[in-house]
């Protein structure tokens, strides 16, 4: 017995028949949103970028592997990532020039994080005229961000710091941002798991109380007109150091409107929404806030919500202490370990920590079936810090996980070893031509990595 | 007594043996701020007669005129005010020279007294500023609202608490402070959030009636009450004979609904199939079914409030097998929906004191809604952008209204939208300052009245100003220097100056890191989240008293007095205290008085498991002297482990042995030894690891002092100056929002003059900031 599907309701259709009819009939219906249901044929499933930071550099000797190859010894950092060994290529030898003093005096750790997405060498102030780069989960958002709802997320557990002098003559905005959008725009992160999946999925999961839209809903976008017409008045009067801060404003307006105009087009109901509970905020034990953070950034992925994604473990030279693994030093204190062993079996007990919460991730990414693999196989996840031995604060031989498949790009499973002083823009660099960017250079690359297919 | 040059030569002629490198930290420590001469005659003498030949013997070699390695030549600026210039690439240069990295050691070997003479000549040549001849005032950037300074003005504005604003992202800090116009920025997250505070803002303020519910209700048939009796197939679900499927919707409220079932039937026997449709035992609607394939029937219903039985029966079943007829009924899908009806009107208890405030016309009477429109919007949109709205907006802002009221929402709601417009608009985001270029030497524009009383509020109540000051804005009272003076004194009365404690006090003395540091719970059990916020309350209310009693600010330094309870002076060990409450303490008599011998202060400057005297005395040297020590250098060599024993005094000596360490530490490590009798958690104690403490130290230029009283002297005698004029550029730094510049120096020593007559009372601090050029008038980057 024929179905015609013009006949049917939408909600009809994937309530009563389930999934009997194939999606693409629906013009209405972005098939993105439902990836984890049947994917419809011949679609492949998107290819993804992440990437993790954590600070203060690792302790190298427990971290890099002896040998070089398929075949290879999990130090004992990496070892909390044995089950994912196939899933992970260890990177030795990438540098980040651009962290360097180049005699600008102390301040490598906000050097670090200003330089780990960007590979410039930031301007040193404590304020007037900062000036970064452009990061390159900016750039790849910029390219392909209007596939999805959100172009790029930023994520992290802690918020911007907020006291005193942060790194040696260095504005915090150096070591609380990673990702750049411009020069001197940086993209703050959301620290709240509750926020993140709110902002993922307002309105759209069962929990919500039904209800028509108050009057303020129906005007937002006639709002947000009426407000760039405001600021672009404004921005003709002004000087070019305040036109800066009014053409931020604009660029954040404009991107609001289009996902609100684009949440709309894409009609999004219930359905597509995993079931997943709702967090109900800020967990105080760091373990637990960062597996939650990791839920949401699977989720956000697994949605297609977006394709790109930053996050940020802590800030740059982070003093946070970790009584729970028997560390009551803060991290950076222990990290200056003047080749102390004590001090660098504690520091390696914290990179241990943090590789954990990476296999979380990992884990949760693997078990997401995704067309005809998984989630992580479609993924390209970088892990890793702007310094490598922290007592030395060198930017060079750093560590760094390239995680994932990249939809079949990547030869995982494999310890890779480049010449030292290798930019790790190379690394950037082959990620966006991955992504379908538009690039010939990124940061200080100087040639697309190679061995990584 | 020897004059400070002759100290400095000292302290670098000692060094001399230990290398150049070493002249760092002793310049620093000598080589505070220059004297700003505004004669020209003496700095083109300077510059000629003994910066020229300095330059000539030692860096022209390599970077003169013929031969400029690196690109860099020092000798294209001729004159005293080319030099002046181009400060940036002079302060560079003088930087090293600082760190010793130039002259280089292979080449004609500098000694440290000529080294010094040399910074101190770049430095006063390249800093020189003219106070004569209307300085440069400077320009900050385009300011937004901060996340506190958003909250409280709405509140002010409006008299809602905007909590979920803790949850907008931090604001980066630069300069030690979080109000810094080049530092923050707008991503769009936060641009989010603005949103959908603004909504729900508008909502609290005015209060309308909320929308109406709606209520959706789906199930497949197969899932129905009975299914299972019947056969199902692919999400279809068909009764070949008489049968009865039940649904139980849950409905919230009494309306009319609409059902819609999607359903199909084999066809036959004259008639189409046929469905009844009840309500518990009421049947509200038969329904023909004449389609094979499923189609989607709608019928009108209206349901109470409350859980129902809704059941679809197949009643006219029908069978010939003769003829291969045979009536069937398909069921696919039930869906109801439906809307509230409206209430439309809110009673008078329901409704907030700012909503009367803000629709204080309404339409009615021989008042139109334009005319209301328009009253209230100027007034609504004047206060929220801090100055009168103009012709052009409040027109603009009432179209917007006009727009709503057309589309059928009522004069609030309009009014709602407009308030949600106001809240996200860049006049209300962002401190606005109309451009006003200007030269240099030539008089420098004011900020309008307006502007300046932004300022003025934003600095004392991290608020906008209220009415009484607007409306001496508007009566441009603000130049009159005694109403002017009138008014800050009460603004600092006011309550609302506890934001000048709770925003400049916690960041100057970074008491905001006090959330984060974790001390060793084995070590310190005493310590818990409880005493962590007491211990901040206890130096913001200190701040306070000094602030709001007038003090001479190096009271800060050296009060006898504090502010405890119970558990705190129990914590402290300090007798006599009883009860919860906060009160004043009296010292007198006790090792304890002032800022720095407060647990807040003491347990930031301390790591979890031990004191560190290296950050109390960067802390003393950035917050207090504000003579940041220069960074640490990344590889900082290895220690002797074997010899690592002792009280933590006897260890870091050991470090300090170390010539490449001694140099910054012979600065820092004192000062922090001289506290050294307050533990990482600040309590008093006489013994370290069982070892007496030794809290005596010696500073490069010789001063001795031994513990806590002698460093207070020190501070609060020797270095007086020094800490008042540190406290007025961070202060001032947070009052305008931008870093204090080389050009301010005029402003400062101004402020430093008055207070220096009056006693450093804290008043004359703020009323001298409030009145300087760079606060009320505006100039340019340089």
């Amino acid at each position: 017995m024929a179905i015609q599907p013009q006949q049917l309701s939408r909600r009809t259709v994937l309530r009563g028949l389930g999934t009997a009819i194939s999606l693409p009939f629906l013009d209405a219906m972005l098939p993105t949103r439902l990836l984890t249901a049947a994917a419809p044929d011949g679609t492949a499933a998107p290819l993804r970028m992440a990437f993790l930071y954590v600070p203060n550099g690792m302790h190298m000797p427990a971290w890099t592997p002896r040998q070089e190859g398929a075949r290879y010894d999990l130090p004992a950092t990496l070892q909390v990532l044995a089950k994912h060994q196939s899933n992970i290529n260890v990177l030795s030898g990438l540098t980040l020039d651009g962290a360097a003093a180049h005699g600008d005096g102390g301040g490598d750790h906000a050097r670090s994080v200003a330089a780990f997405l960007t590979g410039s060498h930031p301007r040193k102030t404590d304020g007037s005229d900062i000036q970064n780069g452009v990061s390159v989960d900016q750039i790849a958002a910029q390219q392909i961000g209007g596939k999805t709802p959100f172009a790029s997320l930023e994520l992290g557990l802690e918020a911007s710091s907020q006291a005193g002098r942060c790194d040696s003559g260095y504005s915090c905005v150096y070591t609380s941002n990673m990702s750049w959008r411009s020069p001197t725009s940086p993209m703050a992160k959301e620290v709240d798991p509750a926020a993140v999946f709110q902002r993922l999925f307002a309105g759209q999961t069962k929990t919500e109380n039904a209800r028509a839209k108050s009057v303020r809903e129906k005007y937002r976008k006639s709002i947000l007109d009426f407000v760039q017409e405001d600021a672009q008045q404004l921005s003709r009067k002004l000087g070019a150091t305040d036109k800066r801060k009014v053409d931020e404003y604009l660029y954040a307006v404009r991107d609001v409107e289009k996902r609100l105009v684009g949440a709309e087009k894409l009609h999004l109901t219930e359905e597509g929404v995993p079931d997943y509970p709702r967090p109900a905020g800020v967990p105080k034990e760091m373990g637990k806030h960062a597996e939650l953070m990791l839920d949401m950034t699977t989720l956000a992925l697994q949605t297609d919500s977006t394709r790109v994604l930053s996050f940020m473990f802590t800030n740059a030279g982070s003093n946070r202490s970790y009584p729970d693994l028997g560390v009551s030093d803060g991290h950076h204190e222990v990290s200056h370990h003047g080749k102390s062993e004590e001090k660098q079996a504690k520091i390696a007990k914290i990179n241990r920590f943090h590789a954990e919460k990476f296999a979380y991730l990992l884990d949760r990414m693997s078990r997401v079936a995704e067309g005809d693999g998984t989630l992580l196989d479609h993924c390209m996840v970088v892990y890793g810090s702007g310094i490598s031995d922290g007592d030395r604060h060198n930017h060079d031989d750093l560590p760094i996980l390239l995680a994932g498949k990249g939809g079949g790009r990547i030869e995982s499973g494999r310890h890779i070893r480049y010449k030292n002083g290798t930019p790790l823009c190379n690394l950037y660099l082959w990620m966006l031509q991955q992504m379908g960017a538009n690039v010939d250079h990124f940061g200080d690359s100087n040639g697309v990595l190679d061995k990584l297919s | 007594m020897p004059s400070l040059d002759d100290i400095c030569r000292i302290a670098a002629g000692s060094l001399h043996s230990l290398g150049r490198s070493l002249a760092a930290m002793a310049m620093l420590w000598c080589v505070t701020t220059g004297q700003a001469t505004a004669d020209d005659a003496a700095r083109r003498a300077a510059f000629e007669d003994q910066l020229l030949p300095l330059l000539r013997t030692y860096c022209f070699d390599c970077h003169g005129e013929a031969d400029a390695v690196g690109g860099i030549s020092l000798a294209k600026d001729r004159t005293a005010d080319e030099l002046r210039k181009n400060r940036r690439f002079w302060l560079s240069a003088m930087q090293q020279v600082q760190l010793g990295a130039m002259p280089p050691a292979d080449g004609d070997s500098i000694d440290p007294a000529t080294a010094t003479r040399m910074v101190k000549l770049i430095d006063s040549l390249a800093n020189a500023v003219d106070c004569v001849q209307h300085p440069n005032p400077g320009r900050v950037t385009l300011r937004r609202l901060n996340r506190i300074e958003y909250r409280n003005t709405v509140r002010d504005l409006l008299g809602v608490d905007y909590k979920p604003s803790e949850g907008f992202p931090g604001d980066d800090v630069g300069y030690g402070f979080d109000n810094i116009g080049d530092v923050l920025s707008l991503p769009p997250l936060l641009m989010e959030k603005y949103l959908t505070a603004a909504e729900a803002i508008a909502g609290e303020a005015i209060r309308t009636p909320p929308p109406p519910r709606l209520f959706y209700f789906d199930k497949r048939a197969v899932d129905a009450i009975d299914a299972d009796k019947y056969s199902k197939r692919d999400g279809r679900l068909t009764m070949s004979s008489h049968g009865t499927v039940t649904v139980q919707p849950e409905v919230p409220f009494l309306g009319t609904f609409t059902l819609r079932l999607t359903a199909g039937g084999s066809q036959g026997g004259g008639e189409p199939v046929r469905v009844q449709i009840k309500v518990g035992d009421r049947e509200v609607a038969i329904l023909d079914v004449p389609s094979e394939d499923p189609e989607e029937h709608e019928v009108e219903l209206r349901l109470p409030r409350g859980k129902r039985d809704l059941s679809f029966s197949f009643i006219n079943d029908f069978y010939d097998p003769k003829n291969k007829i045979d009536r069937n009924l398909d069921l696919y899908h039930i869906h109801i929906m439906g809307t509230e009806r409206r209430q439309t009107v809110l009673s008078k208890s329901d409704l907030p004191p700012s909503h009367d405030a803000i629709l204080f016309v309404q339409p009615g009477g021989n008042v139109s809604p334009e005319q209301a429109t328009s009253q209230v919007v100027s007034r609504l949109a004047s206060r929220a952008f801090r100055r009168p709205a103009t012709a052009e907006e409040v027109k603009r802002l009432s179209q917007l209204a006009a727009m709503v009221r057309g589309d059928g929402g009522t004069f609030e709601e309009s009014i709602q939208v407009v308030l949600q417009t106001v809240l996200v608009s860049p006049h209300f985001l962002f401190k606005v300052e109309q451009p006003r270029p200007s030269r240099a030497g030539e008089p420098r524009p004011p900020v309008s009245q307006y502007e300046l009383a932004t300022r003025i509020s934003y600095f004392l109540w991290s608020s906008m100003p209220d009415d009484e000051l607007l409306l001496m804005a508007h009566r441009n009272q603000l130049s009159d220097r005694k109403r002017l003076r009138q008014k800050i004194a009460s603004m600092l009365s006011d309550r609302r100056s506890n934001a000048l404690v709770e925003n400049f006090a916690s960041q100057w003395l970074q008491l905001r890191n006090l959330e984060a540091v974790d001390p060793d719970r084995r070590q310190f059990p005493t310590f818990d989240d409880q005493i962590r916020q007491l211990m901040q309350r206890e130096t913001l209310t200190f701040f306070a008293a000094v602030m709001r009693q007038n003090q001479p600010v190096t009271t800060l330094l050296d009060g006898e007095f504090t502010f405890l309870n119970e558990k705190l002076a129990k914590f402290y060990q300090i007798p006599g205290v009883r009860g919860d409450e906060f009160r004043e303490v009296s010292l007198t008599g006790t090792p304890r008085a002032g800022l720095l011998t407060q647990g807040s202060v003491l347990t930031v400057t301390s790591n979890p498991t031990r004191t560190s005297p290296v950050k109390r005395g960067k802390w003393i040297l950035d917050n207090l002297l504000n003579m940041p020590p220069p960074p640490a250098p990344p590889n900082v060599p290895e220690l002797n482990k074997e010899t690592l024993t002792g009280t933590l005094r006897e260890r870091m000596e050991q470090h300090r042995a170390n010539p490449s360490c001694a140099a910054c530490h012979k600065v820092m490590d004192p000062l922090g030894f001289a506290l050294e009798n307050f533990d990482a958690v600040g309590r008093w104690r006489t013994l370290d690891g069982g070892t007496p403490i030794d809290a005596s130290g010696e500073l490069p230029d010789g001063s001795r002092f031994s513990g806590i009283e002698d460093l207070r002297q020190l501070l609060t005698q020797q270095r007086r100056d020094q800490f008042v004029r540190c406290l007025i550029e961070k202060m001032m730094t947070y009052a305008i929002g931008r870093g204090v510049e080389y050009y301010d120096r005029c402003a400062v020593d101004e402020i430093f003059a008055q207070m220096q007559s009056k006693n450093h009372r804290f008043a004359y601090l703020v009323a001298g900031i409030i009145e300087s050029d760079p606060f009320q008038k505006q100039g340019e980057r340089e």
